[in-house]
């Protein structure tokens, strides 16, 4: 009789084996699978309600932070004191939609460690801290806010830097969104009217939307054509109504139609000063895509700028326009192919400002302990020299005069040396993307701003760079130098 | 092993309880209260007082069975009273008072069986047999009805039983108990009748098969199990019953021919079964594709899936996972539950734990000299191990879900009363065979 109860044993320990393969595929194989599956509401859940860090700006203003949640003692909310003109730069990390900004990028630190697991154990026996730790932002509060506020809904973005350091200073977005609309219980709703709104004020048109910066971008020709020698301030250039492409029956004009001059000759200063199209045209295709393009590489264009979050690379792409002189001379005043976020353009004035090295932009400025103790200090190292110091002095020159007298007089601020370019590139539908870069004192420049519009019909279509992002550029300035607006 | 060594396991169990208890207290942020004391303290009179009850009245019984039990009920319990905390439930401190009363009446089983030996439930197996069919068929009294005796449905099954005492009512499921008392006749109807029911001369290819007349036992518990599924609806106790008949004939005769017929009349009671029945149908929906039907069949499977893929490894953590959302997890899916938190670190201590307990049971079988014991060990411990992997089968998508509890770990008193007492049964059978 043990016979057959021997063969139903083996029979039962091979039940028990399957059952262990079953258990071994579902929590071991295909676990993987199965806790990222969207139905699967745990993994979110348990992050759900735990306290986060802080995020600060550099002059402590708290722009997030949890806080215990009145109805359940245990958990946490987490609040957004800031609100919108902080939105793109913090982000949010809702269980419901996804994270973004900050809060996505320093997910891990600013996540509270206290899991409850053995690994707590192990982290307590090491002595290091289970408690969330908190980031502070090199960020400006009442900068942010003004910025912000000026681009007054309307779609666009602003960005400024320290040229010394690469400290984003304020890093604006419009239109924007209360991030706290995206935690509670109806942040699908609110995520799908975001979605739906045609102005799309999830896109961060600081750091994350690139456009064509119009004739801001001669700032990056004239630095190519004074490092080359290709041309200096004084060089004298044809003054014609159109400038003809080469190879095509195609032209550029100029802004109002004419000549920029006298219809003989202009210089190089004379044009940078009134923004002529045709001579950067002409510039343009005299320096070549390759001297232009290494410029622009070290002022950040074509490089992946390491920031918190992924930026779109700006364009300027010289294998195409060396094949290519009409391109070439479309590019010459950035229109074309060439593309750049606010950040890159603030950097290319930041780099002048800099004296011709190229600042890494950086957003982060430490990270602290629930305490309050320094775990970790950020600098950027520069992305490297763009320019020879006396290229970046002479552009200085230059971009003081569009200032003083040239298309940016709209961004001057009495007692204080304000250098700048503007810039209004084609937009969708024949609309313009209005640009001005500006950085000051230019004695000894703390702050380079990038203003940019997106074209919109609110807009309108008569509006340019010097007329509707200059005067945005020289209240900024006035604000950060003077603590009033 | 010495029974001091089992007093030992059963003290590291119950500090396994409590153990789990403040742990769950601590991740809901609770203070670690009296709920950890008092159910350390329960655990060591139950199990405690049970091996008690064994040095007393079954010394030789073998020390290896109540340590891998009480570490299952552990096991089971904080994830009871974890799932109370989260479902605003109070089923821990009711399976506190039923491991108490489960205790107690093993233990009672334990003494009457050291005056009367184990031989008592062959020589009466007709009255076992009467007491267990009716044990079967309460639960088909009406539920409306003057006498404080009902039936009770409750998920669309006919299981229950309750019993108004008055001034509060008691429900159970007869059927828990009844497993035992056939398992019992039948040990002792084959260990009578072995001899004639091994005459198998028949062959169809090289399958054995018995004499027409000898199948009648079979067909007659065929009958009862369909019996069961078509009046109460219950497709987890009726393919129990069958399955545990069918593999203790074959263990009694070593005739192959029992398992074909056996497998072919299962095979057939199933198809119909499934053609006949919403409810089958409904189960095997959710086997087969239950993240197809997530919204209504599949929704308690794949939520099991989900809670035991999450868990991973090593698990949420005791507390910390959120095991409430899969329906029913304290009683059919108590094993995802373990799984979640315990991770599979928790799920394959459970396998092994319940591996042991079965080897040992199979042991006592094998180690039997007596055909009656022999046969009584070897049909409870089939019993428990067809319940356990039915229903972790189910869990695991490796057959359709029976709605079985899980022995030891589910919320249930009366599965709690059969299977301690199935478990001092297999002691008792343990300690006369050592005499």
């Amino acid at each position: 009789m043990n016979g057959p109860v021997r063969r139903l044993s083996i029979g039962i320990f091979s039940g028990f084996f399957v059952l262990l393969l079953a258990v071994t595929w579902i929590q071991v194989i295909h676990a993987d699978t199965l806790k990222a599956d969207p139905r699967n509401s745990r993994p979110a859940l348990s992050e759900r309600g735990k306290e986060r860090g802080l995020l600060v700006t550099i002059d402590g203003t708290v722009v997030a932070r949890s806080v215990e949640d009145p109805d359940d003692p245990r958990s946490f909310v987490r609040e957004y004191p800031e609100g919108e003109a902080f939105a793109h730069v913090v982000g949010y990390s809702s269980f419901l939609v996804g994270s973004a900004g900050l809060e996505s990028a320093y997910a891990q630190e600013l996540r509270s460690k206290r899991d409850l697991t053995i690994s707590d154990l192990v982290t307590v026996i090491l002595g290091r801290d289970l408690r969330p730790q908190s980031l502070e932002i090199t960020t400006h509060s009442a900068l942010q806010r003004a910025a912000y506020e000026a681009l007054g809904g309307l779609k666009g973005g602003i960005v400024a830097l320290d040229p010394r350091t690469g400290a984003v200073l304020a890093a604006a977005s419009s239109p924007s969104f209360d991030p706290a609309l995206l935690l509670g219980a109806d942040a699908a709703a609110a995520w799908e009217e975001l979605l739906a709104d045609p102005d799309g004020p999830l896109l961060d048109r600081a750091t994350r939307e690139i456009y064509p910066p119009g004739s801001s971008f001669k700032t990056v020709v004239a630095a190519a054509a004074l490092d080359t020698g290709a041309a200096d301030l004084n060089t004298e250039f044809p003054d014609p109504v159109e400038f003809p492409l080469p190879g095509s029956t195609a032209t550029i004009s100029n802004a109002g139609g004419g000549v920029c001059n006298n219809g003989e000759s202009i210089t190089l200063l004379q044009a940078f000063i009134v923004s002529c199209n045709t001579t950067f045209a002409d510039l343009s295709v005299r320096i070549g895509a390759e001297d232009i393009g290494i410029t622009a590489q070290a002022l950040g264009f074509n490089t992946e700028i390491p920031f918190p979050w992924t930026v779109p690379e700006a364009a300027y792409p010289v294998e195409t326009l060396a094949e290519d002189p009409a391109a070439l001379a479309q590019s010459g005043i950035g229109e074309r192919d060439v593309r750049a976020a606010p950040l890159h353009m603030a950097m290319v004035a930041a780099a002048v400002a800099n004296q011709g090295v190229t600042p890494a932009p950086y957003l982060l400025n430490r990270i602290f302990d629930a305490d309050g103790n320094t775990l970790e200090e950020f600098e950027s190292t520069p992305l490297g020299r763009a320019m020879a110091p006396a290229t970046a002095s002479l552009l200085t020159q230059m971009m003081e005069r569009v200032v003083t007298e040239g298309t940016g007089r709209a961004a001057a601020v009495p007692g204080i040396r304000v250098a700048g370019k503007s810039g209004t590139s084609m937009g969708p539908e024949g609309l313009p993307n209005p640009w001005f870069i500006a950085f000051a004192p230019v004695e000894d420049p703390t702050i380079a701003v990038a203003v940019m519009f997106e074209a919109s019909s609110e807009l309108g279509e008569s509006a340019s760079g010097g007329g509707v992002a200059a005067p945005i550029a020289g209240d900024l300035i006035r604000l950060w130098l003077e603590g009033s607006p | 092993m010495t029974r001091n060594s089992e007093a030992a396991t059963i003290v590291a169990a119950s500090i396994l309880a409590g153990f789990g208890v403040a742990l769950v207290n601590f991740a809901q942020d609770r203070s670690v209260d009296a709920q950890t004391a008092l159910t350390f303290l329960v655990f060591l009179i139950a199990f405690g007082g049970l091996h008690l009850a064994v040095r007393a009245f079954a010394p030789r019984a073998t020390p290896l069975l109540l340590g891998p039990v009480t570490a299952l009920t552990a096991l089971g319990f904080f994830e009871i009273y974890r799932l109370d905390i989260a479902l605003g439930q109070d089923r821990a401190s009711f399976q506190r008072w039923w491991m108490l009363i489960a205790a107690g009446l093993a233990a009672v089983t334990l003494l009457l069986l050291n005056r009367t030996t184990i031989s008592i439930l062959r020589r009466y197996r007709n009255i076992t047999l009467l007491i267990s069919l009716a044990l079967v068929l309460l639960p088909n009294l009406p539920s409306e009805w003057g006498f404080p005796l009902r039936g009770l449905e409750v998920n669309g099954s006919r299981l229950w039983v309750l019993l108004d005492i008055g001034f509060t009512t008691l429900q159970f499921q007869p059927a828990e108990l009844a497993k035992l008392g056939l398992v019992a006749y039948v040990a002792g109807y084959l260990a009578d009748h072995q001899r004639a029911l091994r005459e198998a001369r028949r062959h169809i290819g090289p399958i054995r098969f018995p004499e027409p007349r000898q199948l009648i036992p079979l067909l007659v518990t065929w009958g009862m199990s369909v019996l069961i599924l078509i009046s109460q609806r219950d497709l987890g106790a009726s393919l129990l019953l069958f399955v545990g008949f069918v593999l203790l004939l074959y263990a009694a005769t070593g005739t192959t021919g029992y398992l074909v017929a056996g497998g072919f009349l299962g095979v057939v009671a199933g198809v119909a079964s499934y053609l006949a029945f919403d409810h089958v149908q409904r189960r095997v929906i959710a086997w087969l594709a239950p993240f197809q039907h997530y919204e209504d069949e599949g929704f308690q499977i794949a939520q099991g899936l989900f809670a035991m893929g999450t868990g991973s490894l090593s698990g949420a953590g005791p507390g910390l996972g959120r095991p409430d959302l899969i329906p029913n997890a304290s009683t059919d899916f108590i094993f995802a539950a373990v799984g979640e938190e315990l991770g599979f670190a928790g799920t394959v201590s459970v396998l092994a734990l319940f591996a042991l307990v079965v080897a040992v049971g199979l042991g006592i079988a094998f180690r039997s000299r007596d055909t009656f014991r022999k046969l009584l060990a070897a049909g409870l411990t089939f019993v428990l191990a067809v319940q356990t992997i039915l229903i972790i089968g189910g869990i695991v998508r490796l057959v359709p879900l029976t709605g079985i509890t899980l022995p030891f770990m589910s919320y249930g008193g009366s599965a709690l009363i059969g299977n301690l007492i199935l478990v001092v049964l297999l002691l008792r059978i343990s300690h006369e065979e050592a005499t």
